[in-house]
């Protein structure tokens, strides 16, 4: 087995110091895999899985920088001046970052809500980077909206006069006031921008789903969009495998068939 | 104020750390606060209250190094229970002295079984000059938790009595619910490997043994709307032995009745910084 190190650091880029995290095997590297992650409380749940899954890819030759978008994680600044505008800008900075330093080819790795933000880099970039998808959140706004919903139900919990709905949320939200939801606390500009993302393309993509105990196929939503981008003559990929929610669950979780449907994914992705 | 990333070895695995200090210029406290992360979380925290709280105590001049544990976050090894930590806390003990010089010693603060982490290793090492516990866990026995889900929350949830309530609004749908997790939570802990010296004894005997430790300064902090802050509450109602260990002039309880078991707003969060600084600041002078 190849030995893997692990080193922790802040880059710097244009809007400030960036938590970063670079797992990488200790020979010569096949390529960079940008990690970008999911929203909020996803992050923290998430991220034992993706460390070990970083692990897994490095010890198959892959460097993986995972990063900390401002206001999150390790990051410098609070969520709640956090907007979307600054994690795409995060984002570039370091897909450059890796680029400059001829770590290519980079395959963006997204988790949830980061695959919104890979679809609209790829969106912008003259060259789209491959992408590998673990259940993609493909309507920002849907996500959005089952975010605040954790409000409402922490209002009914602590019996707290402040009965706020999702709509009263977005209502606020859109009228520029900050709001508060399971102590983070939402920038207005954040919410906008989620609001407007959406995956509109799976080009370059290969979208891995898990498998809930009800559903054992593709998400209606990530299948119409593989219809949509086969139209269009893209090489999408797909997979469900059985797993946990980990991103979600309340204990930590851990889904090995999804890091094994990933290896394959990296090394199809890296020919296309 | 600024953050430091770093990484250090523990039985040969890698840990990440993030220490914050006071800003150039400005000189440190004695006295650093080390982190002992709890429950399923790692060195950020939920809603990345750790992270803000080391921020916020670095800003007051006081060192703070938060880390995650062997096979949390982004630690390399297999994750182990919170009885079973002292390892991990001592390796990260040397690397925040290490990492920042002046330190005459380390507080140690800690939630939920961050707390009976924190707690059970305290005495152990002499760098430790204090804790800071909040919300302590407390619950003892897995078998208890177990025969609870086993015989009542499940047969509670099967029986159309118990629905019947629920439609009625007689029992809040999600409180139930919550319950129901935090025990089947519960009844699969303290059943890892362990690495302590004389695990033989419960591990709840053990830390009211370092709790009653007399030259030990206590800060505990309890939220009013949390299971976990009311058990140990009841415990201290039910048991003599456990009263006394906080009957003494080192001992400091807060009491922060709106909040609940993570601090899960920005004024909770703020509160807990500012009590935490407070306290920490006030060692140095006694």
């Amino acid at each position: 087995m190849p030995a893997v190190e692990r080193d922790a650091f802040f880059v710097d880029t244009p809007g400030g110091a960036r938590f970063t995290l670079v797992t990488r095997p200790t020979g010569a590297i096949r390529g960079s895999i940008v990690f970008i992650p999911p929203f909020a409380e996803e992050l923290n749940k998430s991220r034992r899985m993706c460390a070990l899954a970083a692990d897994a890819f490095a010890r198959d030759g892959w460097q993986v920088v995972q990063l900390d978008l401002f206001g999150t994680g390790d990051s410098p600044g609070d969520f709640g001046e956090a907007t979307w505008a600054h994690w795409i800008e995060d984002l570039d900075a370091t897909i450059r970052w890796v680029e400059t330093r001829g770590q290519q080819p980079v395959i963006l790795w997204a988790l949830r809500a980061g695959a919104l933000l890979a679809g609209e880099w790829n969106a912008r970039a003259a060259i789209a980077r491959p992408c590998l998808m673990w259940q993609p959140v493909t309507n920002g706004k849907q996500h959005l909206t089952q975010f605040l919903r954790l409000k409402s139900a922490a209002d009914m919990l602590s019996e707290s006069d402040a009965k706020s709905t999702p709509r009263e949320l977005a209502e606020a939200l859109a009228a520029g006031e900050a709001v508060e939801v399971a102590g983070y606390t939402l920038n207005p500009a954040l919410a906008s921008g989620m609001n407007a993302a959406k995956l509109e393309t799976l080009d370059c993509a290969h979208v891995i789903e898990l498998a809930g105990e009800d559903r054992l196929n593709l998400s209606p939503a990530v299948s119409r969009l593989v219809e949509k981008t086969a139209a269009g003559d893209a090489s999408v990929k797909t997979a469900v495998v059985a797993g946990p929610a980990f991103w979600q669950t309340l204990e930590i979780e851990v889904a090995p068939n999804l890091m094994l449907a990933s290896l394959d994914a990296l090394a199809g992705l890296k020919q296309a | 104020m600024t953050d430091i990333a770093s990484t250090f070895s523990c039985e040969g695995e890698t840990l990440i750390a993030i220490t914050s200090v006071p800003g150039p210029g400005e000189v440190p406290l004695k006295l650093g606060v080390l982190v002992v992360v709890g429950g399923p979380q790692y060195r950020v925290g939920a809603h990345r209250q750790f992270a803000l709280l080391a921020r916020a105590l670095a800003t007051e001049g006081i060192p703070c190094m938060r880390f995650d544990f062997r096979g949390m976050g982004d630690a390399t090894g297999a994750p182990s229970s919170f009885d079973a930590s002292d390892f991990d806390i001592a390796a990260a003990v040397d690397h925040f002295m290490a990492q920042v010089p002046g330190l005459d010693g380390v507080v140690l603060w800690g939630l939920c079984d961050g707390a009976t982490a924190a707690s059970l290793y305290g005495t152990r090492d002499d760098r430790i000059k204090g804790l800071v516990l909040l919300n302590p866990w407390v619950r003892s026995e897995a078998g208890h938790a177990k025969t609870m889900l086993k015989h009542y929350y499940l047969q509670r949830l099967v029986s159309p009595a118990f629905w019947r309530k629920l439609f009625s609004a007689r029992v809040n749908p999600f409180a139930s619910l919550m319950e129901l997790l935090g025990t089947a939570r519960k009844s699969r802990r303290a059943e890892g490997p362990v690495d302590s010296p004389d695990t033989q004894k419960p591990w709840l005997e053990r830390m009211r043994e370092a709790l009653s430790a007399p030259d030990m300064p206590i800060l505990i902090v309890l939220s009013g709307r949390d299971y976990v802050a009311n058990e140990f509450d009841e415990l201290l109602q039910s048991d003599r032995g456990w009263r006394s260990c906080f009957e003494r002039p080192n001992c400091t309880f807060e009491r922060l009745t709106e909040c609940d078991h993570t601090f899960s707003n920005a004024i909770a969060r703020d509160q807990v910084a500012a009590l935490t600084a407070r306290w920490v600041t006030d060692r140095l002078q006694a």
